[in-house]
């Protein structure tokens, strides 16, 4: 008769403790370079991580100039985050007790979707799409659109203010998206619709925000600010001086969007791993006090036992937010329109500090090629982009 | 009495097992994508153009474009050249597709009475007729007569949407309307439109 607890409770730890199928991936040989990783871990990695990684290795592709890498990555990426993502298996466990969060799909914070979608506009851009750069930049503003509070809903200048200049250029009117950019300004805003410009420089700069897991249990996902010097740019382009400010920052977007059902459902994993923690000291404490009365030594085992397994279930519990993060953001985000004569023109772009000091070591220089036929050339440039480049 | 606690503990682990971190969330598992007819109501509203909604647009289209008097009674072949579609929507698409689908199913359905100009390869077009003008290829016919037909009517359209985003799902309604413009007069011969709405919850551990 003893043995039948005893293996009541070999059975339940198995249970416990067993092992569903999970993924296994071959051992990777990484370098520890992300540019160099993500192919290795794009292909190879879990599939759960793929969207993280194209997002990456797009960021990554954009500022080395590699236009259509980042295209094809970041189509693929838009295919998973675009579509509706409900009864999904490894989404539900990652909703379970004994898997993390971090079990789920990979498509990111809404702040890492307005970005895949922001990039994926410009690509559009730079191919003529101005329509499809301006669906982009509209599906941007929808993943930030659910707030709690919505005074922060879909509330990126920048975004709006494309929206806008996209409908211009289209002979449409672009008033309205000007006036909701005008709105949602809280740090600098771009200046009036030039319909003639047909250069359009699309700057970002400083480390953009991570991730990281507070709490007991690492329940509570928070976001990592990085110091950034830089405030601003320089455009100089034939002999003339533009200077950009940021119009959108993403830390701010990151930390204004209020809780996720997700973090409700991380909190009650942590109250069971603590009520199941709690609860198994006491069956044990328990266990152990009925063992020395010989009356109640019979129930000593089952207590123990109960404690065991209260105890291992909450050893298993996984109530650590999901931190995968999109880590070579920008932290800030700003544009420029300029209307200049067609042909070959040398730019040079540098960072400014707070004081609108040019920093050392981050000036990028590139050629462009305005065409003549009143189409756009569009430019990317960041603080990691590689320079020279060729456009 | 042993037998008894054992069954006890299969009994709580199993309780402790089967709960879920996910109570108090409404629809954990969320709800999957339902296509919905644009005059339904529904739940919340839904997703993107997809391959159905393509294939009932044109469709639609194909068969109101045919029904026109003008093309279904003219005596001679109806000339028509695509413009390119405009996306209003928050969706990025391949928009040309849209033409390209009524394009065929009015090709392999008119029976002839309409024809498409390629308007799209003129600049092939032309080169081949220099070509053949400067006697670098042969030719069949007299190069120097202009053989490149005119149009009778621009076939364009243009999607526009709506969409909506809350904590009880997204949203998104999609117009998707067409006109037959005639050249010569830019009377707008035939509109016709076409409306999707979709909707869907995501699952709540991406909410």
């Amino acid at each position: 008769m003893r043995f039948d607890a005893l293996t009541a409770l070999v059975a339940v730890s198995l249970f416990v403790a067993g092992c569903a199928t999970t993924e296994r991936t071959p051992p990777q040989r990484l370098t520890g370079n992300p540019a160099e990783d993500a192919p290795t871990l794009l292909t190879n990695g879990p599939s759960r991580d793929k969207v993280l990684w194209q997002y990456r290795t797009a960021a990554a592709a954009m500022h080395r100039g590699q236009f259509d890498e980042a295209k094809r990555l970041l189509d693929d990426a838009i295919l998973t985050i675009s579509g509706i993502i409900g009864e999904d298996a490894e989404a539900r466990k990652a909703r379970g007790y004994f898997s993390p969060e971090a079990r789920k799909t990979f498509i990111g914070e809404p702040y890492e979707r307005v970005m895949a979608y922001y990039y994926r506009g410009i690509l559009y851009w730079m191919d003529g799409e101005r329509d499809n750069a301006r669906a982009c930049f509209r599906s941007a503003l929808f993943e930030d659109s659910d707030t709690i509070d919505k005074k922060y809903a879909a509330d990126y200048v920048l975004l709006d203010y494309l929206d806008g200049l996209a409908s211009v250029k289209l002979a449409g009117d672009g008033s309205d998206a000007f006036k909701r950019a005008q709105s949602a300004v809280r740090i600098s805003m771009p200046g009036a619709y030039d319909r003639n410009a047909n250069l359009l420089l699309f700057v970002d700069f400083g480390p953009g925000p991570t991730k990281y897991a507070a709490g007991r249990h690492g329940e509570h996902l928070m976001f990592k600010q990085y110091p950034c010097k830089i405030r601003g740019a320089q455009i100089q382009l034939d002999g003339k001086a533009y200077q950009v400010r940021a119009y959108d920052d993403l830390y701010f977007q990151a930390t204004t969007r209020g809780g996720r059902v997700m973090d409700h459902i991380l909190a009650n994993k942590a109250t069971f791993k603590d009520a199941t923690d709690i609860g198994g000291d006491a069956a044990i404490l328990s266990g152990v006090v009925l063992a020395h009365n010989r009356e109640t030594q019979p129930f000593a085992l089952g207590a123990i036992g109960l404690g065991i397994i209260s105890k291992i279930a909450s050893a298993s519990t996984r109530a650590d937010a999901d931190i995968r993060s999109w880590d070579n953001l920008p932290l800030y985000m700003s544009f420029a329109h300029l209307e200049v004569p067609p042909g070959e023109h040398a730019v040079t772009v540098d960072f400014l500090d707070e004081g609108n000091r040019v920093i050392a070591g981050l000036t990028k220089r590139m050629t462009i090629n305005v065409p003549a036929d009143g189409s756009d050339r569009v430019v990317y440039v960041s603080d990691k982009s590689t320079t020279p480049q060729n456009l | 009495m042993h037998q008894r606690i054992g069954l006890l503990s299969v009994a709580v682990s199993a309780a402790l097992l089967s709960g879920c971190a996910s109570s108090g969330v409404k629809n954990p598992s969320g709800v999957p994508v339902t296509e919905m007819k644009a005059d339904e109501r529904g739940f919340v509203a839904g997703t993107g153009v997809e391959s159905q909604d393509l294939v009932a647009v044109t469709d639609k289209m194909a068969r109101g474009i045919l029904a026109v008097p003008q093309v279904a009674n003219s005596p001679t072949q109806a000339r028509v050249v695509l413009d390119p579609v405009v996306n209003e929507t928050r969706f990025p698409i391949n928009k040309d597709i849209f033409l390209t689908r009524i394009r065929t199913q009015l090709n392999s359905k008119s029976a002839g009475k309409v024809s498409f100009l390629a308007r799209d390869r003129m600049a092939t077009l032309q080169n081949e007729r220099e070509l053949k003008r400067s006697g670098q290829v042969t030719s069949a016919a007299d190069p120097n007569v202009v053989e490149f037909k005119g149009a009778d009517y621009f076939l364009t359209g243009k999607l526009q949407g709506l969409s909506t985003r809350t904590t009880a799902g997204v949203s998104d309604y999609v117009l998707y309307s067409f006109q037959l413009i005639d050249a010569r007069t830019s009377d707008i011969i035939w509109e016709d439109a076409a409306e999707i709405k979709k909707q869907g919850l995501e699952d709540a551990a991406y909410r």
